[in-house]
């Protein structure tokens, strides 16, 4: 009677063990629910260790405004001047020759930079060809003779001082290179407008609504 | 000092496609500026009823100046600079369409010369080859002849004598690669004096009014210039001599307001004369005080 007790009771006792471990187990695996799946595997944080949170670092890092992939251009108000200063000036440099006008334009950039004058933007128009066709000398037809391109770059100014203006007017006609026409004019919408390529589908379905 | 751009030795584009062949500028006219700016409104002064007038005369002058029409020409360390840029960028350059078919041509005209030349392989050849089109080019650029740059040097050797430097000055068209100015010859008092057109100003209107008013009276209505800004650029103060002076009036002041000349000159029967200058000559003609304000605003880049 006595071995067959002692065996069952071994046998209990060992259940009662396997139980409790792997309650404990449990118990210890998943301490913070709010975790979720961090912490399936073997690791375990204890709060009381010295050593607890020992590399972190990713609250240390700037936070970073998450990307947005495409944005649609807004139209921003453009600013009107009032008596002291001039609001948005369009600088247009234009010709037929790219390097001429392109250090032109780099020029009159880095002259503003100088004088403390605000640059908007600075962009290029899109480059347009034109054909020379010459009548032949022989015959009516006419042949292409040459092809003239004329590029033209836009640096965008706002809040020019009146006081300043002139000075920078005259020192940017002193320095315009032979070749390149200098224009200076006042931002529009339609100048904004110019920029993008027309999207004939829209318009197609917008007069189809209308 | 801001960097200058890379002049190029090129004649305005209007003179290569017009082909005027001509000793002298044609129609030099100045360089077209447009300045689509509206300028913003000039204030009226409102009706200030001053309390004790100030006993300085104001006066608003006018500074016109013709901007330079050609680049001056290079000095010998830019020469040799342009040449080795030109050169090292030509190295570096790849081939292009015309020097491309070149090439080709020349090869197949080897090809041609050689024995097993197999006349059925030869892809499509060219009517016009682009050697032909070279020499019809080199053709018309010898026909072309640009005008001539009548620069400082030239402009020496074709003056004869002290008497035509000096009554040519009422000229526009000389000095082309300077800025010239406008004097006109005031009798001040007793003396002739040679000063920039100057007008008194009167109650009610700016002085960029009166700098305008300046330009039209003593100019005849010929001359169309933009005026740079409301904006004065100098100031010349001075006191008139013990026995003029008053105790209503001291002295008088004059603000100058910049212009750049558009078209037009002078008509050339005006009584007291008037000459166009450059900096340089400044100094013959104006008195040292009144040169030393100018000179304080006159830019000569």
């Amino acid at each position: 009677m006595n071995p067959l007790l002692t065996k069952t009771l071994l046998a209990r006792n060992e259940k009662v063990l396997q139980q409790t471990v792997s309650v404990l187990r449990l118990a210890v695996s998943n301490p913070h629910p709010v975790l979720g799946c961090v912490l399936q595997s073997s690791e375990r944080q204890y709060r009381s260790m010295p050593t607890h949170g020992i590399g972190r670092y990713k609250y240390l890092l700037p936070k970073e405004v998450p990307k947005k992939k495409k944005e649609k251009l807004q139209v921003k108000a453009i600013k009107t001047g009032t008596d002291t200063e001039y609001g948005v000036l369009n600088v247009q440099v234009s010709g037929h020759d790219m390097t001429i006008v392109e250090h032109y334009s780099q020029y009159v950039h880095n002259l503003c930079n100088r004088l403390k004058i605000k640059v908007d933007e600075s962009y290029a128009l899109p480059t347009k060809c034109t054909e020379v066709m010459l009548l032949q000398e022989q015959g009516t037809k006419m042949f292409a003779d040459a092809v003239l391109s004329t590029h033209e770059r836009i640096v965008q100014l706002s809040s020019l001082s009146s006081k300043l203006a002139p000075v920078f007017l005259e020192v940017l006609l002193r320095n315009q290179p032979e070749g390149v026409q200098l224009s200076i004019k006042e931002h529009t919408e339609a100048d904004f407008y110019a920029r993008f390529k027309a999207r004939p589908e829209l318009e197609e379905l917008i007069a189809q609504i209308n | 000092m801001a960097a200058p751009v890379r002049r190029v030795l090129l004649c305005p584009l209007r003179r290569i496609l017009t082909q005027i062949p001509c000793s002298g500028v044609a129609s030099s006219g100045c360089r077209q500026l447009s300045v689509g700016l509206r300028v913003p409104a000039v204030q009226k002064p409102n009706d200030v009823v001053l309390e004790s007038p100030s006993p300085w005369r104001l006066l608003g002058a006018v500074f016109v100046q013709r901007l330079a029409v050609i680049s001056r020409d290079r000095s010998p360390i830019e020469k040799d600079f342009a040449e080795l840029l030109k050169q090292t960028e030509l190295e570096r350059s790849l081939l292009a369409d015309h020097e491309l078919r070149l090439l080709e041509d020349a090869e197949r005209v080897s090809r041609k010369q050689e024995e097993d030349y197999d006349s059925d392989e030869d892809s499509g050849q060219d009517i016009v080859t682009a050697q032909d089109l070279e020499d019809t080019w080199d053709q018309k650029l010898r026909q072309f002849k640009p005008a001539q740059r009548l620069t400082g040097s030239i402009q020496k050797q074709l003056l004869n004598s002290e008497a035509d430097k000096k009554a040519d000055r009422t000229c526009l068209e000389r000095c082309l690669e300077d800025s010239l100015v406008l004097l006109v010859k005031e009798k001040i008092g007793s003396e002739d004096v040679w000063l920039l057109p100057q007008v008194q100003w009167e109650n009610g209107e700016t002085l960029r009014e009166t700098a305008e008013r300046a330009l039209t009276t003593l100019t005849g209505n010929s001359i169309k210039a933009t005026f740079l800004g409301n904006a004065p650029c100098g100031v010349y103060k001075y006191k008139f001599p013990k026995d003029v002076r008053t105790e209503s009036c001291v002295g008088a002041k004059v603000f100058f307001f910049k212009a750049l000349l558009g078209s037009g000159d002078i008509a050339p029967n005006k009584k007291g004369g008037h000459v166009w200058v450059s900096k340089t000559e400044l100094q013959d003609y104006l008195k040292p005080q009144y040169l030393e304000q100018v000179g304080r605003f006159m830019v000569d880049l």
